[in-house]
Order: structure tokens, then C-alpha cells, then sequence
């Protein structure tokens, strides 16, 4: 006898949300897969700033996250309602910008006209990714404004940021190449016999003048431009040993022959780490003597598996202090303040490679980023080192490196606490075992962010990490002419 | 009845045995972890033999960042590092209330103190103490602190602490404060804001 019609719908109904529910159960692994997969990432240039945004592989292709996409370019405000995604972004001085996208589906709206993505809109865990291809073209119509995208080597430029390289050789003896960048720029160089690497992680360089440029010059023997994994190279060949100088403030870096290697002595001893280093170290590559500057790193706390305190269950530490960051990254620029992240991404760095990449980069100030659900408003700490533990040497051993700072590290931590006081905001001044602070070779600080007082999603509120971070920018523009500039 | 509606019948046999599984699963390790909780409040009740006597703790508060003196009475055993362990489960205890003003992790124990030299106390916490703790620079550095300190007032021979978990070294206690080093009561009380 055969069912009535009714009776296996409600049996192709039971059957379909069984498998709903199977599926809810499985949710959680497959969004751990998808995180360990997402490794590489897209360097984003814009006028005011530079950084990365995780790219994630889904429909075998990239993509990238929206949030992590616009949020340096404005605020963003995001919220994804079952299969509905929809995002309201603001930029500066501007009014808000709506999207509305549909998961898995490749139609959606983009300041209310029908927009397509070249492949379907991915969510996971609460997060809109957009293909890598179509992210050029958004931005350009959120902005209006020219931008373009260097899809394999995961580049974006937005605007007319590239900046551009000229050659000079000049056969004096030894021969001297001199790279002209049209704005001042802070490579990495690395250094082996017959050859320097100048490698621009941060600088929107591009080449102007042909991939591989040629000499016939006795020492001297080639350039050539490279662009892969979100950064730019150029490589400098030649016949033996050379050097790289930095001049014109920045714009000009000189490379020429080496001169007889002789012993040379470090200007202070930096602490070394008490392990040999990790083979994957993130420490920049030491640099030639250029002029002093003043330099603020910002270490935004931990990333990749370490989330950090859970502050909901979706908004991980990690998240939370790399927004944070950007805000008082973007907050000292406004002051004229150059500072640089140590990590612009979601990847994993140990406490100890922390320690050893602050102290190559040698800043004036060390800023740790942290946030979670304790207490309320913003923590303040400078370091507990232990009692009375200084080497007369002057040579700075690894637990203690802070020790020669502390005084310096208070008269931040006690601006930057005057300033959050005068906006309101309910602060705590403390000492704290917090670690890596004591190997730090700078004036230190750790600033850690609580809820102001409402809900704990608060914490990522925009307005109040705006405030957070101005008192933050505020604070060291106060103290700056007490630090001092340190040669790079 | 169809083949079709035979099939259908015979994939929702199977899904339903799949979730009663599941469900079966769910509940094995709810009883389990109940039995945990219920041997670690056990674990936490005071030796009932001997009068109580009055001890000092210094109660973390996060709101403001601060140690509050707090006297509570406790019965104490004769040997001077079960005291000294009596005495950290006492301030443990203030910490697992619901009300507290610093909560800690559930379960969060003290399994031994012991002492190098005279000056020197190990404290070797439970896994749960670390696994458990809230993560974040204020809430594990008011932890470390309070337990320094309230050793300190209680054993004032005790000069340098240093914190184990489950008997090994720990790197920080929940991603922040220094779990490696001894820390020293002369100085550990710059922590917080005030002693009060
Ligand atoms: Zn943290």
C-alpha cells in the first residue's frame, strides 16, 4: 500500500533535519580545518596604512575575510544571520556603505545594486569571505578610488600607493648602485657574498624599470625585481662581497662593494634568548647604521593556535588586540609616530621570538597588546622583574633586560593612564609577571583591554577601541622627547 | 510500500541509532565529569579534627585591581607545609564561591607545598587551577600575587614562592603570568594597586 503524499513529505522532512543536525554536529570540525588551512595571506596597501588579511581556500580558490578586509579602511560593522551576511562599512569622514551577500550564493548588493561575485560568498564561523579576485573591484566601488590587484604574489594596492624604483650605476671604485624610491622606505636586507636582498614587506614597491636590469660592470652584475607571498624583492647580484647604505632619509639605498671584513663592535649589547633560535624567526634582518629614529613596535599578543583569552565564544583575544593594534598604529600616525606591528596576521609567534624580534627591531618603546574579560576598562602594567637582580656589567642579561628600562617604561605607563583617565575611561595602573616584558632591551609597557562596563562584545566595540587607542597614541606623543631615538 | 518509502524508512533507522549514540555519549561524559566535580569539592573540605584557627588571606579583587586582607578561621593540621597547604585552599575556597570578586577555574586545587631550604615553598597546583583559569594579564597576576603574599602573612619565614602545575613547570599560568621564576614576597606586592 502506498504512502499518501503527506506522509512522505513529513518522512523526506524527518529525514532532512536529521541530516541538519548531523551536519550541526560536524560544523565545529570542518571550521578547524578550514582555520589550519588558511596560511597565506594578501598584503593590503592603502594611502594610510599596510597590512595583511588572512586569505582562506574554499570552492578551490582564495578568499578573504571582509571584516579583515575593510576594517583598516574604515569601520566595519558585521553580522551574519543564518545564511545572510550583511556589512556596513564607513568610511573616514563618510557615511556608512551597506553589503549584503547570501552564503553560498553568488548574488548580492553592494550600496543597493545588484553585484556578482565571480564565485559563490563563503561564511564560516560567523565570517563573510569574499574571492581574492573580486577584492580589488569592491574596494574601488566602496571607495571610488583606483586600485589594483597582484593576485599571485597577493598584492592590493587601493589608490595611486606604488611606489616606484629608479637604478643608478655609477662604475666609481668600487662601482656604486644607487635604488631612487619615490618615498622613503625601511626594507629588510639581507646580506651574502655576491649578493644583497632587500626584501619590502610593508613598501607598495613595483617595478618600473623591467624585472631584470643587467650590468656589465665588474662588480656589479645585475637587479632584479620579484614579487611573491604578499611582499616585494630586489635582489642586487654581483662579483663580490657588497653592502647596502640607507640615504636621502630613506629614499636612496646605496649598495657598493664590502670592505675587508674587521672586527666591529655592537653600539649595547643585546640580550640573546637563552635557547638557540627557532629556524623560523621573524627577526628582521640586521640593518646598516642609518639615522636615529624613533620607532614604536606594537606586539598585538598572541595569534594563530593561541587565541588568548576567549572573550566570547566567537571573538578570540587574538582578534580583539590585532584590531586594536591597527587602531594605535593609525592613532600615532595621526602624531607623526612611525610604528610597526609585529605581527600583522594570524600566525603563531613563541614568547621568546617575540623578546628576540622586539630587540633586533630595536624601537624606542615596546607596546604588548592584550584584552580580556577581567575587570573593566583598560589595565596599564610595566614589568615585576625580581628584587635587586642588575648586572654591574652594563651587559644585559635575558631575564632582566627590562631592568635598565623601568624607569622610562613607568613614565609611559603613567601618560598613557593620565590620558584614558582624561577621556573617562576607567584604568588600572599595575606591575605584572607578564612575559615576554622582562627581555625586553626598550622602554616597555603592556596595555590590556577590559570591557568599558556594558556586555563583554563591547570590547570590540570601534568607538570605544578608538578612544582606547588615542589615549594610547596620545600617552606616547606626551612622553616622546623623554625616549630616546634609537639607531636602527 | 514502495521501495522508495522502504529506503527512506531504512536511512531513518539508521540516523536514529547514529543520535541515540550520540546521545548515550553525551550523557556518559556528563556523569563523569559530575563525578570529578563532586571527588574535587570533596578534596576541598577542611580536615575536621582540632579548633579552628583564625587565618589571614589576601583576597584578589578584579574590579579594582587590589588584595584584600581577609581573616577566616580554618582548622589547621600540626605540619608546617599542610598548613601552609590548608591555608591556600582556604583562599582557593574564596575564589570558587560564586560571589567571588576574582573566580578562578572550577576544581582548582592545591595537591602539595613543600619547601626548599627554610625561605623557599613549592606550590604544586592541580591541572584544573591552570586549564581552568581565566587567561588575561590582571586576573593571573592578582592569582600569583595573592598566593605569595597570603603564604607570606601566614609563614612569614616563607621569602620566595614558586608555583608548579600537576608537578611540572609551566611556561605562564593561563598565557600571561610567568609560571618559571620564584617570586619573591619582598617585592611581589608591587603587583597590585593596594594591600588592604
Ligand atoms: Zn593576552
Amino acid at each position: 500500500m502506498p504512502l499518501s503524499g503527506r506522509r512522505s513529505r513529513l518522512a523526506l522532512a524527518i529525514v532532512a533535519g536529521s541530516a541538519l543536525l548531523f551536519a550541526a554536529l560536524w560544523g565545529r570540525h570542518a571550521i578547524v580545518h578550514a582555520q589550519s588551512a588558511a596560511q597565506n595571506q594578501l598584503t593590503v596597501y592603502s594611502p594610510q596604512t599596510s597590512y595583511s588579511v588572512p586569505l582562506l581556500d574554499a570552492n578551490g580558490q582564495p578568499y578573504a575575510g571582509l571584516v579583515e578586509l575593510l576594517e583598516p579602511l574604515g569601520s566595519v560593522d558585521a553580522r551574519a544571520d543564518g545564511k545572510k551576511y550583511k556589512l556596513h562599512f564607513t568610511p573616514p569622514g563618510g557615511r556608512p556603505l551597506e553589503l549584503q551577500f547570501t552564503e553560498g550564493k553568488n548574488k548580492g548588493k553592494v550600496r543597493g545594486n545588484g553585484y556578482k561575485l565571480p564565485a559563490n560568498f563563503v561564511v564560516q564561523n560567523g565570517r563573510g569571505y569574499v574571492p581574492l579576485s573580486v577584492t580589488s573591484a569592491l574596494i574601488a566601488k566602496l571607495l571610488a578610488t583606483d586600485t589594483e590587484l597582484h593576485a599571485a604574489p597577493r598584492r592590493l594596492f587601493i589608490g595611486n600607493v606604488q611606489v616606484r624604483y629608479t637604478l643608478e650605476l655609477h662604475k666609481d671604485n668600487p662601482s656604486r648602485l644607487l635604488l631612487g624610491f619615490s618615498s622613503p622606505v625601511n626594507p629588510s636586507i639581507a646580506t651574502e657574498p655576491g649578493r644583497v636582498r632587500l626584501t619590502f614587506r610593508r613598501e607598495p614597491i613595483v617595478s618600473s624599470v623591467g624585472e631584470n636590469v643587467p650590468y656589465s660592470d665588474p662588480l656589479i652584475t645585475g637587479v632584479s625585481f620579484s614579487e611573491h607571498d604578499g611582499l616585494a624583492e630586489l635582489d642586487v647580484t654581483g662579483t663580490a662581497p657588497m653592502m647596502a647604505n640607507f640615504a636621502d632619509g630613506g629614499r636612496t639605498i646605496i649598495v657598493t662593494g664590502a670592505p675587508a671584513p674587521a672586527p666591529v663592535a655592537q653600539a649595547a649589547p643585546a640580550p640573546l634568548p637563552p635557547a638557540p633560535a627557532n629556524t623560523q624567526n621573524p627577526t628582521p634582518q640586521p640593518r646598516q647604521p642609518a639615522t636615529p629614529r624613533f620607532l614604536v613596535l606594537i606586539d598585538p599578543a598572541h595569534g594563530g593556535s593561541d587565541i588568548g583569552a576567549a572573550i566570547t565564544p566567537s571573538l578570540p583575544e587574538k582578534d580583539v588586540v590585532l584590531a586594536l593594534a591597527r587602531r594605535v598604529q593609525h592613532e600615532l600616525a595621526n602624531r607623526g609616530i612611525a610604528a610597526s606591528l609585529l605581527r600583522n596576521s594570524d600566525v603563531a609567534i613563541t614568547l621568546d621570538q617575540r623578546a628576540t624580534s622586539a630587540n633586533a627591531a630595536r624601537p624606542a618603546l615596546y607596546i604588548a597588546l592584550h584584552a580580556a574579560n577581567t575587570g573593566q576598562g583598560v589595565h596599564v602594567f610595566t614589568a615585576l622583574l625580581p628584587a635587586a637582580n642588575l648586572s654591574p656589567q652594563g651587559f644585559l642579561p635575558w631575564d632582566t633586560a627590562q631592568a635598565a628600562y623601568l624607569e622610562l617604561s613607568g613614565s609611559v605607563a603613567g601618560s598613557v593612564a593620565a590620558e584614558l583617565e582624561s577621556r573617562k575611561l576607567p584604568n588600572t595602573r599595575l606591575l605584572a609577571p607578564l612575559r615576554p616584558m622582562n627581555n625586553i632591551a626598550a622602554p616597555a609597557i603592556a596595555v590590556e583591554i577590559a570591557p568599558p562596563a556594558g556586555t563583554v562584545d563591547e570590547i570590540a566595540n570601534a568607538a570605544y577601541q578608538d578612544q582606547v587607542a588615542q589615549s594610547i597614541a596620545a600617552g606616547i606623543a606626551a612622553v616622546r622627547a623623554k625616549l630616546p631615538e634609537v639607531r636602527p | 510500500m514502495t521501495r522508495r518509502v522502504l529506503v527512506m524508512f531504512a536511512v531513518l533507522a539508521i540516523i536514529a541509532l547514529g543520535l541515540a549514540f550520540y546521545a548515550l555519549h553525551l550523557k556518559r561524559k556528563v556523569a563523569r565529569d559530575e563525578q570529578v566535580a563532586a571527588q574535587q569539592q570533596l578534596a576541598l573540605a577542611p580536615p575536621a579534627n582540632g579548633p579552628p584557627t583564625s587565618v589571614t588571606l589576601y583576597v584578589a579583587s578584579d574590579s579594582d585591581g587590589t588584595l584584600r586582607r581577609t581573616q577566616v578561621n580554618v582548622t589547621l593540621p600540626p605540619e608546617r607545609t599542610e598548613r601552609d597547604r590548608a591555608v591556600l585552599r582556604a583562599l582557593f575556597g574564596q575564589y570558587l564561591q560564586s560571589s567571588s570578586p576574582h573566580p578562578i577555574g572550577a576544581g582548582a586545587d592545591v595537591r602539595d607545598v613543600y619547601l626548599l631550604g627554610d625561605d623557599t615553598a613549592i606550590v604544586d597546583a592541580n591541572a584544573a587551577f591552570a586549564d581552568a583559569h581565566p587567561s588575561g594579564v590582571l586576573a593571573e597576576a592578582l592569582t600569583v600575587a595573592s598566593i605569595v603574599v597570603t603564604l607570606n602573612a601566614n609563614d612569614t619565614k616563607i621569602q620566595r614562592v614558586k608555583i608548579l602545575v600537576n608537578g611540572q613547570e609551566r611556561e605562564t599560568l593561563a598565557g600571561h603570568a610567568d609560571l618559571r621564576r620564584f617570586y619573591e614576597a619582598s617585592n611581589i606586592g608591587q603587583v597590585v594597586k593596594d594591600l588592604q
